[in-house]
């Protein structure tokens, strides 16, 4: 692929190893080469890089195919899923798999992306309500959004709440920052 | 943060810089003229790549045309004319956008920097926004020397240039290229890795305008090379100018001499095939032109409509006061 195809999302190989534009930015100084800075992550270990091509260069696009598939299990070293497909099932090790393990509710659907036949990680719904179990009694009356309170909802991941929400609510959570958006009535 | 801007306030904006420049450039005697958008050539530029229309090139500048017109014997003129240039979108770049293009005989590129300021303390003006100033002057060496440390004298081929650098601003100059194509390619190239590392933070704290001036004589583009305007040895009578680090305007005292003009269009042709960039024809009617009646001594400029709009308006991105 040349360096104009680059944009946010794409994905590139680089020395063997997958990479994800994650930050991206086009500059071109007056009748120079135009300047493509790119944050990139690498997708196997996570690591972000600062990277800039030039005009006229090439690059190799990654080979990552995503599949939808539903997380069955846990155990200790790997997370396994199956092809909604293929009925296939396969691992993901734990580090693969990373803080996304805390969205990982039973019987979810995610895609999960496939580098080289390899599973190198899960692209995650934006969004994910989770039933809060454990988190201080709720505050009566108190609406506002600006103090909060830690809970734990029930993947075990830890999330600041409004002082209103009480155990047993369930909550929205975006999951690329981890953030408490609302609460979900019924 | 820039303040969201409803469509209907857009288009009143845009109306008004339209306004603004339009008034300028007449009240100057300059006549507004208008040149086809699909061309059968451009100019072959090493990194401006046309959109390529059913057999022609959406034109990426007015600037052959308009000096044809010249040529034919017009009196001074401008456009505000629509461009397009493949491949470029960002904060400040659109594939599509205009450019307000102005030509004025028996004048230099000196003339064009005076005419650079007053089209932008107009259009300010018609915001009621206090124009940028002062303008400064530095010229192109003394300024990446000033940067960078890096000690250059202007005349250097690619292998000389090469050796002066910083190792991290070197690249690979094809050896299948021609000398002139290497040594484009070489200074095309520290004019990017400087403006990358140095030159752009420098021009974004810089309070005032900037013409940067004297560019080397590879870099000269359409421009005439001759004694430089502020040091010594001979430049490019090529200027460039800047307002809060973003480049609005590039200007030449035109090159003239048609076998100059033919060796340089050769070079960039070069230089693109050795990039892989698909060929571009030759502007042979312009070309002709020069030759036949040939153009007269005539200084012209281009200026970025709709970043001379962004900054009057106090934006900071193109998308701020985009139409579409």
């Amino acid at each position: 692929m040349d360096v104009s195809d680059l944009k946010k999302n794409a994905k590139l190989e680089i020395d063997g190893a997958p990479w994800v534009v994650t930050d991206f930015q086009f500059v071109k100084p007056g009748k120079g080469q135009g300047l493509y800075k790119c944050k990139i992550k690498n997708m196997l270990t996570g690591s972000v890089v600062d990277r800039t091509w030039r005009s006229g260069e090439k690059l190799v696009a990654a080979n990552v195919e995503s599949k939808k598939m539903q997380y069955l299990f846990s155990s200790p070293d790997a997370f396994t899923f199956m092809d909604n497909d293929t009925y296939e099932q396969i691992e993901l090790p734990v580090d693969v798999v990373g803080h996304d393990k805390y969205f990982l509710l039973d019987n979810i659907e995610c895609d999960v992306l496939i580098y080289n036949e390899r599973p190198v990680g899960v692209s995650l719904p934006s969004h994910i309500i989770m039933e809060v179990t454990e988190c201080e009694p709720g505050v009566k009356g108190d609406t506002a959004t600006n103090v909060t309170k830690a809970a734990t909802v029930q993947t075990g991941k830890q999330v600041q709440v409004p002082l209103f929400i009480k155990q047993g609510e369930r909550i929205k959570i975006d999951t690329r920052t981890g953030e408490y958006v609302e609460r979900v009535n019924k | 943060m820039t303040r969201a801007r409803s469509l209907a306030d857009r288009v009143q904006a845009w109306d008004r810089a339209l306004q603004a420049v339009r008034s300028h450039f007449r009240g100057q005697g300059l006549h507004e003229v208008l040149t086809p958008v699909r061309l059968p050539a451009v100019a072959i530029e090493p990194y401006i790549e046309p959109v390529r229309a059913d057999g022609g090139l959406l034109a990426t500048s007015p600037e052959l045309p308009m000096k044809q017109l010249l040529c034919g014997g017009a009196p001074d003129v401008f456009q505000v004319a629509p461009v397009h240039r493949a491949a470029e979108s960002g904060r400040l770049h659109a594939e599509g956008f205009h450019l307000i293009e102005w030509y004025r005989r028996d004048v230099d590129e000196r003339a064009m920097q005076a005419d650079v300021e007053a089209l932008i303390e107009t259009t300010f003006d018609a915001f009621a926004r206090p124009a940028p100033g002062p303008w400064t002057r530095h010229g192109f060496l003394a300024l990446l020397r000033e940067t960078t440390g890096v000690v250059l004298r202007g005349d250097e081929d690619a292998a000389m240039l090469l050796d002066a650098v910083p190792a991290a601003w070197r690249v690979d100059v094809p050896e299948t290229m021609p000398a002139s194509a290497r040594t484009l390619y070489a200074w095309s190239a520290l004019l990017t890795s400087w403006s990358d590392v140095a030159l752009d933070p420098w021009l974004a704290a810089q309070g005032g305008g900037v013409h940067i001036v004297d560019y080397p004589p590879p870099l000269a583009a359409l421009a005439q090379v001759g004694p430089a305007r502020l040091g010594a040895g001979e430049a490019a009578h090529r200027f460039e100018s800047y307002v809060g680090g973003i480049e609005l305007s590039n200007g030449y005292h035109e090159l003239r001499d048609p076998a100059e003009q033919r060796r340089r269009f050769a070079a960039v042709a070069a230089l693109r095939a050795g990039h892989d960039l698909l060929p571009l024809p030759e502007p042979t009617a312009f070309l002709a032109a020069l030759e036949q009646p040939g153009l007269p001594a005539c200084a012209g400029a281009a200026l970025g409509f709709e970043r001379l709009l962004m900054l009057a308006c106090g934006a900071t991105e193109l998308s701020a006061i985009a139409l579409g």
